[in-house]
């Protein structure tokens, strides 16, 4: 058994989603803030090999991401899913239609685990719409670590050609 | 009819040409922006927006922080701007001293047939300069575009030329394919942007070649 200082470092999963971007040569993040992503974007922005850039709306985010990674760099974007909603357009029309591979992280407001009622609108059509678009994505595991499901996601992303979005909880990514 | 006396979108194109620095990344908006630059220089170094209205800036600005040693030149529509005016602040907040931001106004959608705009007046580098950007300026010749051009560069945040222009409603035929995904191979092959490796093959990585 590892010393509880490992197992608990190990087992701070935000801490993991950062490192398992560090280790795999993220240099971009684009970002538009919720409640659960504020700090964590706080911790990437003090990271000295990845940029942060805060947008003003998901879909101007989207395209910036769009525009890293045409550039040769590894992005990835920051959202709730409320962004997942409004970005619909460019989705289909710039990043998939350009087949740009980008790893979204996503805070998925809405659930039954979700405190906060106004969420629940978003949280209950946001797998139905990333169907209809034909986006892949994920829900992330919340009984296994989270650094190997960032990871499959960003290999995923990367192999298929395509932006594919991880679905996270509040533990998963609040920090 | 009153005739037009502002400059046509080639004229300006036209000076652009001639004055792009060798090493320069254009990004151009949707319809003519696209077509029309295509038949005038078309190169590896062109990323074609073919559709995504409002998001060529946004990329543009994405591609700048990407390759900080190049210049990129964004052609955009202030029809396509004013979809995305939060563009505008996140370019001043940023300020990447090699973006050229090259604004179309000719007061109308013009690539989807000339509709009228919300509003076709509106000082567009007033409100750019509002937004942060401090080198906004209104341009009414391909003369004032060329001199301009050469003044880039001063290491201080981004240019941002809104250029006066009679609208061009009639589509111009691309003299090549533009299709999205050779487009995209195609840039970034020409700038030796790092491929990704497969992990199948111990990749799992971007890698230089």
């Amino acid at each position: 058994m590892d010393t509880s200082g490992e197992q608990s470092a190990a087992s701070h999963r935000p801490s993991e989603i950062l490192d398992t971007l560090k280790r795999l040569g993220f240099g971009a993040a684009i970002a538009v803030p919720d409640s659960w992503l504020g700090e964590i974007l706080v911790r990437v922005e003090e990271e000295p090999g990845i940029r942060l850039v805060r947008a003003t709306h998901e879909e101007e985010a989207l395209a910036i991401a769009c525009g890293s990674r045409l550039g040769g760099v590894r992005t990835a974007m920051f959202v709730q899913n409320a962004g997942l909603l409004s970005m619909g357009a460019g989705m289909v029309s710039l990043a998939q239609r350009y087949q740009f591979p980008l790893l979204m992280l996503v805070s998925y407001r809405g659930t039954v685990d979700d405190p906060v009622f106004y969420h629940v609108p978003k949280g209950r059509v946001t797998e139905p719409v990333l169907k209809g678009i034909g986006l892949p994505y994920a829900v992330a595991d919340r009984g296994r670590p989270i650094g190997p499901q960032v990871e499959g996601a960003a290999t995923y992303a990367e192999e298929a050609s395509c932006p594919f979005a991880l679905l996270l909880s509040q533990e998963d990514v609040q920090w | 009819m009153v005739s037009d006396a502002r400059p046509s979108r080639a004229d300006y194109y036209r000076a652009l040409a001639k004055t792009l620095p060798a090493d320069a990344l254009v990004v151009t908006s949707l319809g003519n922006a696209s077509y029309l630059w295509a038949v005038v220089r078309h190169a590896p170094e062109n990323f074609y927006f073919e559709d995504a209205m409002g998001l060529a800036l946004p990329l543009a600005l994405g591609l700048a922080i990407a390759q900080p040693t190049r210049r990129v030149v964004v052609v955009e529509g202030d029809g396509a701007l004013m979809m995305h005016m939060g563009s505008l602040v996140t370019v001043g907040a940023v300020a990447p001293s090699n973006l050229t931001v090259l604004l179309i106004q000719n007061g109308v959608h013009a690539a989807s047939g000339g509709q009228a705009l919300t509003n076709p007046g509106l000082d567009l580098a007033q409100l750019a300069r509002a937004a942060g950007i401090a080198h906004a300026k209104n341009v009414a010749t391909p003369e004032a575009l060329a001199s301009e051009m050469g003044t880039a560069s001063a290491g201080d945040g981004s240019q941002f030329l809104v250029l006066s222009t009679k609208p061009d409603v009639e589509v111009v035929r691309p003299p090549i394919a533009l299709d999205p995904v050779m487009t995209k191979h195609r840039f970034m092959s020409a700038i030796g942007a790092p491929r990704y490796i497969p992990t199948m093959f111990g990749g799992g990585r971007l890698e230089r070649a």
